[in-house]
């Protein structure tokens, strides 16, 4: 049997761009309803909001970029197929503090995150490396690796995903002073992944134990690095305890996935969401949809056990790229978009190279969206408006702006809707 | 500068030029053996995985035929822990001429290739996802066997029984000849550059497609090896758990081999003049995906996780002028250059199959002593490898069950191919190299679905924590892993694949920001 339930705008895809499509579309006082298949990104990516870290200018590695404010103009003059060109660089501070705003407010108790577009934050990263981030959690700033101190990176036995003494031999390459410190960890098995951790930190006996276990390893004027596990629902809690009991500034470093710092944000945007009324399903796969001419009016869901028609005004789609499935190349070498079979962009011609044979090159494949006008809208349909990982145009990976394009055209797609709907300021 | 001096000098590390160290090993020589990259990383490395029935051979090359199906029983016994016992089908698709069902059950009838006749529909109880219109199917004992595994063993076990030295990453790079007698070879460290002498008795050119080379660098004329190149897929589970042949004269893409968690669809034939040519042409991608439809429908929605390239080495009789490869005997060569050209102490052997490299050790060690005026008597056809004592073959779920046994004692460094940590560490120590895809060949770290992704980062950690590995030589190894790997990766990359190296992408661009480790 088929239900056909009605809202304002459905938003499909529940990572950062379509939560934040959704979250302020319901805080404008639109009826919402999140479809997703699952999860977005964000229980797999850092979780720090890079707006623009590197200007792949052809030099290999690209080159950093220290402030986006400022090189931004410059970069989307020369690209101009690229989402933050067709966004414009205007759009993406006030959504970029609507961002900060629904964190701070969030579920996780005095929890924020630090940063400006003026200047980017450059973090280690499990191997090392320096990455640079415009917004990052309070968490991760002390990491800051211009910041003053010797930094103490602190290995996890049972975790996997974080190495302290490659990860500090890295930083003192980088003209940091660093070292690297094991610590043992009460815990019943030989392998325990960052999301099993951070649940053990939220136990204040745990992180005591293991407070009192690393305090007489440290070095007076050492900063303590950690991998990403300091909690998931009690992040500031877990963190500014230790900071406290250690004496000295605790930073995280993020993890190979799961990426609990990337669940807190899935976290508060979903409590924002829920807060202004919206919906959420997880775990509903939107596989096409009913059409009157240039409009879509309904989506069909598959969810298990039964098939949903949500009838929508406005449809924002949020369903990322080829990593979501949402785009899929075929072994005919025709990219398709999967979810509403939407005509894409920026696919290398048929008989061109897809990809080339230098694993850091640009690659070519990499620049497919779905295709949309300078309003986001899918072309050819006025009331599709496409947002994140699925716009064309971006090397999201090799630039350093995932989330920024995320955060930004997920605001912006709400404003479209909430222009053309005439509904009111966001609360 | 340092120096050796043995008995036999093997250059060469494949099957063959391992199986002759062995040989030579067991009969109590003194052996070095020496490759310019890892063991097995030449063709052995590259090949379709396949221990030939010889019901491949029946029709057209008959003696092959039989050399396979006489070294395939061999073999079973002396390297039963590197082949795993998945039998063969040969099976006539709607695509294949029906009539050569019959001149194949002849042929393996006349050249003694077990072989059974079995109702389509078994089969396709047995594989449910081969084509649902064959018409005729064969049983015959093909298996699969692991080269690299087996090119350690043999390696492993000459250093046992007479101390073999085995140098990989060691290329000859000139041979010495005292008037008409070759007396050893000067060697190069291609890691760290350092030379090596090495002074022998005989010197054995087993470089498979790159003999021609060796044998120039002899000053020995005119050995011209062939080089056929071919693509293999390696898809990311096993469509089928027996091998399956088309049952039609051998021509490109016919075979599908499972073999450990993959199973790989092979190949094709293009001549080459280079044996380090590794082009893999967008038309032979194309094409082995449409043979891997004919025989197992839905082929193109399987996941492709790999592709390489392998180069026959075919022996040309120099007089004929052949364009397409294929035709070349593929039956081996051994060139004895004292009766051939009046130079002592150098043997050539090159051609063959993998199936057959015992078989050609054999003949190669015997001419050995030949030159050596001595006589040492072969033992390899009953002499079990290291590891194969027992005469179990290797079973798909072994390292689950180990696994599972030990569950709660050590961590998993590698979740698609079962590898632990404990394991990683044995091996970093044993082996003292710094290459990643060292342990990839060998323990099969990061052959997996995620090609990877989430081991390789794991697996630089661990090797910069064990004894005095630098920053430089950690990152260089996870680096040099990834731009190795994306070779074999990019060529075919496509649907569900895709996703996993977009993943991959963020995991290493994203996340680690590994790129930059390169300033
Ligand atoms: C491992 C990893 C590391 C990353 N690291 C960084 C980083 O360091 N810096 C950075 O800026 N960015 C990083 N990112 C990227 C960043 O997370 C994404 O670019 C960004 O979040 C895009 O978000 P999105 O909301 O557009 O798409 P996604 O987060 O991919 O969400 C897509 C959503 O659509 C849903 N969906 C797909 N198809 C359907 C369907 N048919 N029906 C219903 N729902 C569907 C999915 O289930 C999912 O909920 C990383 C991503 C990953 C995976
Ligand atoms: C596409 C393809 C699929 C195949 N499939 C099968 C199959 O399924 N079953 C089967 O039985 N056979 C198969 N074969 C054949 C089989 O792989 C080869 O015959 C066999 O591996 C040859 O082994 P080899 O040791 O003689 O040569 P190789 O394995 O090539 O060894 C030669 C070695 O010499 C080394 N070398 C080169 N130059 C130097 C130097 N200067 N100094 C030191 N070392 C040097 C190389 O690095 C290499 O390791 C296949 C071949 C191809 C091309």
């Amino acid at each position: 049997m088929r239900r056909t339930l009605h809202y304002d705008a459905v938003v499909v895809g529940a990572g950062v761009a379509g939560l934040t499509a959704a979250a302020r579309l319901a805080e404008s006082g639109a009826r919402v309803c999140v479809l997703a298949k699952g999860v977005g990104s964000t229980h797999l990516a850092p979780g720090t909001v890079d707006v623009l870290g590197y200007e792949p200018d052809g030099s290999e590695p690209p080159r950093r970029v220290d402030s986006p404010a400022r090189a931004l103009p410059a970069f989307v003059a020369e690209r101009t197929d690229h989402p933050y060109a067709l966004l414009g660089v205007d759009s993406i501070r006030p959504a970029l503090e609507w961002f900060a705003e629904r964190i701070e407010h969030g579920p996780q108790q005095g929890y924020r995150y630090l940063g400006e577009m003026e200047r980017n934050h450059l973090l280690p990263t499990a191997v090392g490396a320096a990455r640079p981030s415009a917004l990052v959690p309070e968490t991760m700033a002390a990491g800051d690796l211009r910041g003053t101190g010797p930094i103490c990176v602190v290995g996890l036995h049972p975790l996997r995903d974080l190495w302290a003494s490659l990860c500090a031999a890295n930083i003192v390459r980088l003209g940091v002073e660093a070292r690297a410190v094991e610590v043992g960890l009460d815990v019943d098995r030989p392998d325990e992944n960052a999301l099993g951790l951070a649940r053990r930190f939220e136990d204040p006996g745990f992180r005591r134990t293991f407070a009192d276990r690393l305090a007489p390893q440290l070095r007076d004027d050492e900063r303590v690095a950690l991998p990403a596990v300091l909690g998931v629902r009690d992040p500031h809690g877990v963190w500014s305890e230790l900071e406290t009991w250690l004496g000295r500034p605790v930073f995280e470093i993020p993890t190979v996935p799961p990426s609990v710092p990337g669940m807190r944000v899935s976290d508060a945007l979903r409590a924002a969401l829920r807060a202004a009324g919206g919906r959420l399903v997880v775990g509903a796969e939107v596989g096409g949809a009913e059409r009157d001419g240039e409009r879509v009016t309904a989506l069909q869901a598959h969810t298990a056990g039964r098939d949903t028609t949500y009838a929508a005004r406005w449809v924002v789609l949020a369903t990322g790229g080829f990593n979501s499935g949402a785009l899929a190349l075929g072994s005919d070498w025709v990219v398709r978009e999967t979810v509403l079979g939407l005509p894409v962009r920026g696919a290398p011609a048929p008989g061109a190279r897809r990809f080339v044979p230098e694993y850091f090159g640009e690659q070519p494949m990499s620049r497919v969206g779905v295709a949309v006008d300078p309003n986001q809208r899918a072309e050819g349909l006025e009331n599709v408006i496409v947002a994140g990982a699925a716009l064309p145009g971006a090397e999201p990976w090799r630039e350093g702006s995932g989330e920024g394009i995320a955060i930004t055209s997920g605001h912006r797609a709400a404003e479209l809707v909430r222009a053309e709907e005439g509904l009111g300021a966001a609360v | 500068m340092a120096g050796l001096s043995t008995d036999v000098l093997v250059i060469g590390g494949g099957a063959t030029g391992a199986g002759v160290a062995w040989d030579a090993a067991l009969r109590g020589l003194h052996v070095v053996l020496a490759d310019r990259a890892d063991l097995g990383e030449g063709t052995s490395g590259r090949f379709h995985g396949l221990l030939h029935s010889g019901g491949r051979y029946v029709v057209k090359d008959p003696l092959a035929a039989e050399e396979c199906i006489a070294e395939n029983r061999i073999l079973r016994r002396i390297a039963a822990d590197c082949i795993e016992d998945t039998g063969g089908l040969f099976v006539t698709t709607p695509s294949d001429d029906p009539a050569y069902a019959e001149r194949f059950a002849e042929g393996c009838r006349a050249t003694g290739v077990d072989c059974e006749e079995v109702e389509p529909a078994e089969v396709l109880r047995e594989e449910p996802r081969l084509h649902p219109g064959i018409s005729r199917a064969f049983r015959v004992p093909d298996a699969n066997i692991d080269a690299w595994k087996t090119a350690w063993a043999l390696a492993r076990g000459a250093h046992e029984r007479s101390g073999a030295r085995v140098l990989p990453y060691h290329a000859a790079e000139a041979i010495h000849r005292r008037g008409d007698q070759v007396v050893g070879a000067r060697l190069r460290d291609v890691r760290t550059g350092d030379e090596l002498e090495v002074e022998a008795r005989v010197t054995v050119n087993a470089t498979g497609a790159w003999a021609g080379r060796i044998a120039g660098l002899a000053g020995i004329e005119g050995v011209r090896v062939l080089p056929g190149r071919g693509i293999m897929i390696a898809m990311n589970h096993r469509l089928v758990n027996t091998v399956v042949n088309r049952c039609q004269m051998p021509t490109d893409g016919d075979i599908l081999v499972p073999i450990r968690t993959v199973c790989v669809m092979g190949t094709t034939d293009v001549h080459t003049d280079d044996p380090d040519d590794q082009t893999v042409a967008e038309d032979e991608v194309q094409a082995m995906l449409e043979d891997g439809e004919r025989l197992v429908p839905g082929f193109r929605r399987a996941r492709a996780l790999r592709v390489w390239t392998g180069v026959r080495p075919l022996f040309q009789d120099t007089k004929e002028g052949v364009a397409s490869t294929r035709d070349v005997t593929r039956a081996h060569t051994l060139l004895d250059h004292a009766e051939r050209d009046g130079v002592g102490g150098f043997v050539t052997i090159t051609g063959g199959k993998l199936t057959t490299f015992r078989l050609m050790a054999e003949e190669t060690v015997d001419a050995v002593c030949r030159h050596l005026g001595e006589e040492r008597p072969c033992t390899t056809a009953t002499e079990p490898l290291p590891g194969s004592e027992d005469g179990e073959h290797y079973m798909l779920g072994e390292r689950l069950a180990r696994r599972e046994d030990g569950l709660l004692d050590d961590q998993l460094v590698c979740e698609c191919e079962l590898v632990t940590r404990r394991k990683l560490e044995e091996a970093m120590r044993r082996r003292g190299t710094s290459n990643l895809d060292d342990f990839r060949r060998v323990l099969r770290l990061g052959m997996g679905p995620c090609q990877g992704g989430f081991c390789m980062y794991r697996a630089a950690g661990i090797m910069h924590g064990l004894d005095g590995m630098s920053a430089e030589q950690a990152n260089a190894a996870l680096l040099g892993f990834l731009v190795e790997r994306w070779k074999g990766v990019w060529p075919i990359l496509y649907g569900d694949q895709l996703r996993q190296a977009r993943l991959d992408d963020w995991i290493f661009q994203g996340v680690l920001d590994v790129g930059h480790l390169r300033e």
